[in-house]
């Protein structure tokens, strides 16, 4: 088994989320248990940023994260297109690969 | 220790000698006292979630003085986005809470004080925006909650502050030492006095030179020496010493509001922000109160609640289905997303002023409180349609609870096959709570009264609005050529 990918996660402020974003983490965490570490955004060694925005909105600033790769997920489909990208015969995120 | 979490700040409130008095009695343990204890965990939840990460990125922001993370209550805006987030900070905690979090008032007092103190130094060669940056690092570094205090008794409304006949209707010097100032009077309706580290005192109206000794602005720990705290009833307030806490409505959390008196206070100078400037005192009315005005984004949070609360109680009446339930149920959508809008509006449209603090478009701002003197009231009155009027007419949770009457409660009271009779009860109350109980102080009347009664909206908007540009557009779409 290869080595999982660390992945960052940063969520928005979810003052009027349209789903539930932790569950929709819990999800992704389940589905992607192989395949990716979530840690803290902080974490200086992390290979990509995983936003979860509440809305279309996604009012995260991705200024701190420039250089990585990021996705940003706001709504449960994204979520999947997040799982499909994750389980994409070997690929490795690259800056401007997100979503 | 620049981010407590809830545990942390109910300790260090237990730190505080405060001088408390509620029915007539002095409060020994304020922390602990039933009444008082909701509210504390209105504001324990401002700290707490901070630490969340589904919340941080509203709940916190980077100080422009340490470049530490802070809670975002003691922060100074730098950015249109700082203020945006400012209201989506307010909506979440009103959604998470369902009352008034209470923090807010401070963080509106220190972003207005940023910016009238850096005024008054350019005008007078003072250094009292060197003392407040001083005093808001102070507070970053702690994670303080503050009363921001602006409203004075004020006694007879026709008259000056110099000409009352009782002097102490308007805070004011009484003495002046080498060391700092003496001061008397009192604050009215102050939301979360005794859940404060700090105080933080403003004038409440535009003043003249006459009323220079009136002109004051300072900050000093709530426990200060002299300062007595008489707690403010509420609706409902002692259903909260009762045995059981379902008719309480909200299980968890709540607001206060007290008159504060300051009786021949001292006020050491570096925590004296504005000393008869008195030419600067309507300005720093005007830019508090503007902040607080947009700082309403948190009724739209606590109509979430209520929306929640009432597509419940719909649900479990059976009703849920029926056409106008439907409708109203979107007026009170459509009412709620309103509030919203002003507020994002206000911060979406703020700007930079000289001392670097962003301050919201004070015409959108007071178009905002002025929905919110409105709309909750509307909002309450559909709740209360949909609820029906088991919501006023329902028997005490002892009934519920007793041996001898409790299964009539449980076999008339019961709707829905699908949810219980206390279920059911128990969200009648929260709409109870809300809309008539103790968290309809701060949902309808606060909304009402709060940063200001609305026809001091009124005033602004009309000061605000260009009606001559409106009347030339006017006139030149319908021909009218002459001018007069």
């Amino acid at each position: 088994m290869s080595k999982k990918l660390r992945i960052g996660l940063k969520y928005c402020g979810g003052c009027t989320p349209r789903y539930d974003r932790v569950q929709a983490v819990g999800y992704l965490r389940e589905r992607l248990k192989d395949r990716i570490e979530l840690v803290s955004y902080e974490d200086p060694d992390v290979e990509g940023v995983l936003v979860i925005a509440g809305c279309p909105t996604a009012c995260v600033d991705l200024a701190p994260f420039k250089g990585r790769p990021v996705w940003v997920v706001t709504s449960p489909g994204d979520a999947e297109g997040f799982v499909a990208a994750m389980t994409r015969t070997g690929d490795e995120p690259e800056p401007g690969d997100g979503m | 220790m620049s981010l407590m979490n809830a545990k942390q700040y109910e300790e260090s409130l237990r730190k505080l000698k405060f001088n408390v008095w509620m029915f007539g009695k002095k409060v020994e343990n304020v922390v602990d006292n039933p009444i008082i204890r909701p509210s504390m965990n209105a504001v324990a939840a401002t700290y707490e979630f901070a630490h969340y990460p589904e919340y941080e990125d509203l709940m916190t922001a980077t100080s422009h003085i340490t470049g530490k993370k802070v809670n975002r209550f003691c922060h100074i805006h730098q950015s249109t986005e700082d203020l945006v987030k400012k209201s989506k900070m307010g909506r979440l905690l009103g959604s998470l809470t369902g009352c008034c979090f209470q923090r807010c008032v401070g963080m509106d007092a220190m972003n207005a004080l940023s910016m009238t103190t850096y005024d008054i130094d350019q005008k007078h060669g003072t250094e009292y925006n060197k003392r407040f940056l001083k005093y808001l690092e102070y507070v970053q570094e702690n994670d303080w909650t503050c009363d921001g205090a602006m409203t004075d008794p004020k006694g007879d409304r026709s008259k000056a502050p110099h000409q009352q006949d009782d002097p102490d209707m308007f805070m004011h010097v009484v003495e002046e030492k080498k060391d700092g100032i003496v001061v008397r009077g009192a604050k009215c309706h102050q939301t979360g006095a005794v859940n404060s580290h700090e105080i933080i005192i403003m004038p409440t109206i535009s003043m003249r030179e006459e009323d220079k000794d009136y002109a004051i602005s300072f900050a000093l720990p709530a426990d200060a020496e002299g300062i007595t705290y008489i707690m403010g009833r509420q609706s409902c307030d002692t259903r909260k010493l009762e045995a059981g806490t379902m008719d309480r409505g909200n299980q968890l959390y709540g607001g206060h509001e007290a008159l504060v008196v300051f009786d021949d206070v001292f006020v050491p100078w570096e925590r004296v922000f504005m000393y008869k400037e008195w030419e600067f005192a309507g300005q720093l009315v005007e830019q508090f109160a503007s902040y607080h005005r947009q700082s309403y984004a948190c009724k739209a949070g606590v109509g979430d609640v209520l929306i929640g609360a009432t597509q419940c109680i719909a649900e479990y009446n059976g009703a849920q289905k029926a056409s106008h339930v439907k409708d109203k149920i979107i007026e009170m959508n459509h009412l709620n997303e309103t509030l919203f809008c002003g507020s994002i509006a206000c911060a979406s449209e703020g700007h930079k002023e000289p001392s670097g603090t962003y301050y919201v478009n004070t015409l959108l701002a007071n178009v905002c409180k002025q929905n919110v003197t409105r709309f909750p009231y509307e909002i309450a009155r559909l709740a209360q349609d949909i609820a029906g009027g088991l919501m006023v007419t329902l028997p005490s949770e002892e009934d519920l609870r007793s041996p001898e009457v409790g299964k009539w409660i449980e076999k008339y009271y019961r709707a829905s096959t699908a949810v219980s009779t206390e279920d059911r009860m128990r969200m009648l109350r929260l709409i109870e709570n809300i809309t008539l109980g103790t968290a309809a102080v701060g949902y309808l009347t606060e909304s009402m009264h709060g940063a200001g009664s609305p026809q001091a909206q009124r005033i602004m908007i009309s000061r605000q609005v260009n009606l001559e540009e409106k009347k030339k557009v006017a006139k030149k779409l319908s021909g009218v050529t002459k001018d007069e």
